[in-house]
């Protein structure tokens, strides 16, 4: 029997070695203990003796080949040794069930993958038991004024909020406590006036605007935008009863198209890239239909308006929710990996929630557009008759709006379907989404 | 100085020796009682002890017993845990915890690890006494606190007991532990007077002790600080702060349960030691609370008090400001308690 | 046999039976074999971390630890897969231990660098140079204290004997007159740097004279003069007239450890060595003193051989620790 030439494991935590150089070409004779080949480590190289004396054959590993520890590279057949067929590469040693390999891996913790929404700096400052006394109270952080150091909010400052709230005569609460049994959901809120709010980030050439879905605000690009190239100009626009953009009540699809055209009229110097996710993807394919000279290109991430099907609940669970922990479990409806969502990420989302007439104007907004959890309008149309190239992204994991619906494309759409991926796919694999959007844009 | 005792037997009869003569009458009972106990260490006969803990120990027990070792620290721990590990019970004296620094391999990588390396195959039941802390004016190579060095490291369980009756105790249950312990005796403890009791017990390792109730602010201290401790909250209370004294009695394993339930109930945290305060004892108390559900009771940043970014220094006054004296104690603890921290 | 003849034989046949020669002929295979099995399992990664090969000096573990009983103790090195199987361990529990299996003499938290059997007195391979010279010295005064007559015998390498530990254990040894019987195994470097340019005396038992004890230096290859050098320090110990040094010059075929590249030997000088292998010779020995012939000699191999590769059987089909054991051993179970 031939004897067989492995790659030797020469170093501690040396899983492979690059095989660097034959000293003996195939056919040659060669001496037990003479230098056969040499390894390359990550430390440095090393020569390889022959473990016998014979004929070299069936060099199964060329020099600048990485070769698993344990691995033949080669025979060594004795002087008139009949020569067997030529071995293809073994499987690494490793690969038997082995040594050190422990009996149970451990559960694996990864990080978060979603990144914090901004505004986190507004927090109120507070310590850690006002925060959880003002938690289980249902009382609003934002609305108290801290005594502590630097304003801090403190344990006292809590309770005497606490204290107030019992007696009923007492000066009126600026705030109303949302009791905890009934949901946080105030009809009277007051419509505002002005424009809607838009934040720009300076650049060259055609610039992108970007729109963003339902119980979002501009913030949540903050992904997508470090991903994209550093010097394309952004505008971004905040819905009605979103983000900084004033309360409005809303009719419809239409009524709200029509806020979101008033504003591109207002802002758009030329053409412009457009980029919609969800609400916004419908909305941004409403804007292609009515100003398609505006518009160069069109990207949709996961877009409304082509399909019937949306989940209702999460949308009203989303707009409805008052605090962390009952907005968590519906944030986690719009990942792929509910496990990256985590209370520190649901309290930072709830911060830009913490008005309750923009939550209940939201709700309204939700009724007024997906009435009974369904969409009540339908783009299919609209996208069949846009000229501009458009691009389509979905996730596969997708609970919020099913990546189906993307089928409603017609041909000329480029469709992007990302495995692992939910509802929200720039912020969820922000660098993947950046690099299909900068290839439409820049092709 | 008058220790305030905290002795769960409260039948027991007790008699009023110093912590220097508890330690002694701890040795000289498991010498009595168990004769694979052996002393080691430099001037431990004749001598006395450096500190004069030791004191006629070799007269009753013998110098077989009584062991004056050369000076050679890393061989006199070593060759301790080398008796330890073949059957006998070393208590090895270090003259100044300082000196440990000498003998840190055997301590670390050996006494510490055996158990773990052979698989559970053997046992260390080795103890080392460590004459510990400043205010001897003996500066920097005799001066310092290196209960955070040797809590760090598996293996080793480390104990600081603050009044004679827990040196008693806690020397008693180290020598009956399995595994390697080291005992921190703090030198300007040694003279402290308190009520001990007689005869044989052991204090267990790993529980803290609260030595004052109180409601309005925790303050976690060990060895002397204990006592400053104390001084401060009886200053507080004529004020109305009610501060709440745990003394930490073990570092490693180190009482979780009794600082959380504390915390929980007054949401204020002050941690005093003499060690140097960055990366130090109060590090992992902060840490410990920082991570553990009375975190949502905390009402103010928790506050540590160590020793000086600094060797011991050698005036008296640089010595007293380079670790937590009383008065410090009372001001951090009182800004807590009134909500200005 | 007349008596003077008799004198003119070598220490080793004079002293121990044919069968305990055998035996030691077997443990010297056994050592070799079962470290190239190691070899082989580290290069197909079986085998963790790194490891420290004794191959060429077998003739120094086997002889030194020939007069000792299980309840004698060792400190052993670095270098100690010999130490082990000399004082009688089990090569399957080694393998298993090197292969970071529960079923090893360690349960998978040693490995080869802590590889130790209590229960035959090897109070464990040491990861730190000159670790065990001071431990050596406790077990001696434990034997003292508790009015035993069992020795320990303190393996250290050349590099050792410029550690402090060495000089104040030796020193303690001697003051106490502890049963310790120091036994260096120079191989000529520590790591790279050689024992001549390290070391400020010719011979580390020169040493010796400074600890008020006897010193010897003898052929660590010479598995009669290893014998005999022990056989005279053993006895000392047990009489209770305190602590030797024996010095047993041998040489390491394989580098310091797996990850060393040789740079500082040279080709012929590692030859020469080779051709001075210590159990050829001390087979040779064995057969020309009609203690065994070729065949029986072959057969010892051959089951020597059949040992290691059921040893690493064994190895193999032990189960892995459980990872939620990771601190297990920390502390004693009763008292974690």
């Amino acid at each position: 029997m031939p004897t067989e030439v492995i790659m030797p494991k020469v170093d501690m935590d040396m899983a492979s070695g690059k095989l660097a150089v034959w000293h003996v070409a195939e056919g040659e004779a060669v001496k037990k203990g003479a230098a056969l080949f040499d390894i390359e480590t990550d430390k440095a190289a090393m020569e390889v003796e022959a473990p016998a004396s014979g004929i070299l054959r069936h060099i199964l590993a060329n020099p600048g080949v990485d070769v698993p520890v344990g691995s033949p590279v080669a025979y060594i057949y004795a002087e008139g040794e009949a020569i067997g067929p030529a071995p293809v590469a073994a499987p690494p040693a490793l690969a038997e069930p082995d040594a050190a390999k422990p009996a149970a891996e451990p559960e694996a913790v990864e990080a978060a993958a979603l990144p914090l929404a901004g505004a986190a700096d507004e927090a109120p400052r507070a310590t850690p038991v006002a925060r959880r006394l003002a938690r289980e109270g249902g009382i609003e952080l934002a609305a108290l004024a801290g005594t502590g150091p630097k304003g801090r909010i403190q344990r006292s400052d809590v309770e005497a909020e606490i204290e107030r709230r019992k007696t009923p005569v007492a000066a009126p609460a600026p705030v109303p406590a949302p009791a905890p049994a009934a949901p946080a959901y105030v009809m009277d809120w007051t419509p505002q006036a002005g424009d809607l709010h838009v934040t720009t980030r300076k650049g060259n050439g055609v610039p992108l605007v970007m729109v963003h879905g339902f119980a979002a605000d501009s913030a949540g690009w903050t992904p997508l935008e470090r991903a994209l190239p550093r010097d394309l100009p952004l505008i971004r626009i905040d819905l009605p009863s979103h983000g900084r953009s004033p309360l409005r009540r809303i009719a419809g699809f239409a009524d709200l198209a029509k806020a979101l055209v008033q504003t591109f009229d207002r802002i758009a110097e030329g053409p412009v890239h457009l980029l919609g996710h969800s609400l916004g993807g419908a909305l941004s394919l409403a804007l292609a239909d009515i100003r398609p000279r505006q518009i160069k290109t069109l990207s949709l991430i996961a877009p409304a308006g082509l399909g019937p099907e949306i989940d209702g609940a999460a949308l009203n669970g989303i707009a409805r929710a008052s605090t962390a922990d009952s907005l968590a479990p519906w944030l986690k409806r719009l990942t792929a990996r509910p496990e990256g969502i985590s209370h520190d990420f649901a309290k930072a989302a709830m911060l830009s929630r913490l008005d309750p007439a923009l939550r209940s104007a939201q709700q309204e907004l939700a009724e007024s557009l997906f009435p009974d959890g369904v969409q009540a309008f339908d783009l299919t149309a609209a996208l069949s008759r846009v000229t501009a190239p458009t691009l389509m992204v979905w996730g596969r994991d997708d609970h919020i709006l099913p990546w189906k619906q993307a089928l409603a494309a017609p041909g000329e759409v480029a469709l992007h379907l990302m495995r692992g991926v939910g509802h929200v796919p720039h912020m969820e694999d922000p660098e993947a989404v950046a690099a299909l959007i900068g290839r439409h844009l820049r092709p | 100085m008058n220790a305030q005792t905290h002795i769960s037997q409260p039948e027991t009869k007790t008699r009023e020796m110093s912590y220097a003569e508890a330690i002694r009458d701890a040795m000289a009972i498991a010498l009595e009682r168990d004769p694979t106990v052996i002393l080691m260490g430099e001037d431990i006969g004749t001598y006395g002890g450096a500190f004069q803990v030791t004191g006629d120990l070799v007269e009753r027990f013998g110098k077989d017993r009584v062991m004056d070792t050369p000076i050679s620290e890393l061989g006199g721990a070593g060759v301790a845990v080398g008796a330890a590990l073949t059957g006998l019970k070393p208590i090895y004296e270090f003259q100044f915890s300082d000196f440990a620094a000498l003998a840190m391999e055997q301590i670390v990588n050996q006494a510490a690890k055996l158990r773990y390396m052979l698989g559970g195959e053997a046992a260390v039941p080795v103890v080392f006494r460590m004459p510990s802390g400043s205010g001897t004016g003996a500066a920097a190579q005799h001066s310092q606190s290196f209960e955070a060095w040797f809590g760090h490291v598996p293996g080793l369980k480390v104990v600081q007991p603050s009044t004679p009756a827990d040196a008693k105790g806690l020397l008693l249950a180290a020598l009956a532990d399995p595994d390697p312990v080291i005992v921190f005796e703090h030198k300007l403890l040694y003279k402290m007077k308190g009520e001990v009791p007689e005869g044989y017990y052991t204090t267990p390792i790993g529980k803290a002790a609260v030595v004052r109730q109180g409601k309005d602010v925790t303050i976690v201290a060990s060895a002397i600080m204990v006592h400053r401790a104390l001084e401060a909250a009886a200053k507080l209370a004529k004020e109305g702060i009610e501060a709440e004294v745990i003394d930490l009695r073990s570092v490693r394993p180190i009482d979780r349960e009794t600082i959380i339930a504390s915390v929980k109930k007054t949401g204020k945290l002050l941690c005093v030691y003499e060690g140097v305060r960055t990366l130090g004892v109060g590090a992992e108390i902060s840490a410990l609370i920082a991570e553990s559900d009375a975190f949502d009771y905390l009402d103010a940043p928790i506050q540590r008090l160590g020793g000086a970014e600094a060797p011991i220094p050698y005036n008296p006054d640089l010595e007293r400001a380079a670790v937590p004296q009383a008065a410090g104690i009372e001001d951090v603890a009182r800004k807590l308690a009134r909500g200005q921290v | 046999m007349a008596r003077d003849t008799q004198e003119n034989l070598p220490f080793a046949i004079r002293a121990f039976s044919p069968e305990q020669l055998k035996e030691a002929l077997r443990k010297m295979h056994l050592i070799r074999l079962f470290e190239e099995g190691a070899e082989e399992s580290y290069m197909r990664g079986l085998i963790h971390g790194t490891m420290h090969l004794s191959i060429g000096q077998e003739a120094s573990a086997v002889a030194s630890c020939m007069e000792l009983t299980d309840a004698d103790k060792i400190t052993s090195t670095h270098r100690g897969h010999g130490h082990c199987i000399a004082k009688g361990a089990d090569v399957g529990r080694m393998f298993a231990e090197f292969f970071g299996k529960e079923t090893g003499y360690c349960h998978g938290r040693g490995g080869s660098m802590h590889i130790a059997d209590v229960k035959t007195g090897n109070l464990g391979a040491n990861g730190i140079v000159g670790g065990g010279l001071p431990i050596a010295v406790g077990a001696g005064l434990t034997a003292k204290r508790l009015g035993r007559d069992d020795v320990t015998l303190c393996f250290f390498g050349d590099g050792a004997n410029n550690e402090g530990a060495f000089h104040e254990a030796l020193n303690m040894a001697s003051i106490w007159k502890l049963p310790v019987i120091f036994v260096c195994e120079n191989n000529k470097y520590g790591m790279s740097t050689a024992a001549a340019y390290a070391t400020a005396v010719p011979n580390i038992s020169d040493r010796a004279a400074a600890y008020a004890m006897p010193g010897v230096t003898v052929d660590g290859n010479d598995f009669s003069a290893v014998a005999e050098a022990l056989h005279i320090a053993i006895a000392r110990a047990r009489a209770g007239e305190g602590p030797s040094l024996v010095e047993n010059l041998t040489y390491r075929w394989r580098g310091h450890s797996k990850s060393d590249r040789n740079r500082y030997r040279t080709k012929d000088e590692i030859e020469d060595w080779m051709s001075r292998d210590p159990i050829q010779r001390f087979r040779a020995e064995l057969v020309a003193h009609g203690i065994i012939d070729e065949a029986g000699a072959d057969a010892i191999e051959t089951a020597a051989k059949d040992a290691v590769a059921a040893g690493i059987e064994f190895a193999k089909a032990g189960p892995a620790p459980a990872i939620t054991d990771v601190t297990k051993f920390v502390h004693a179970e009763e008292a974690a």
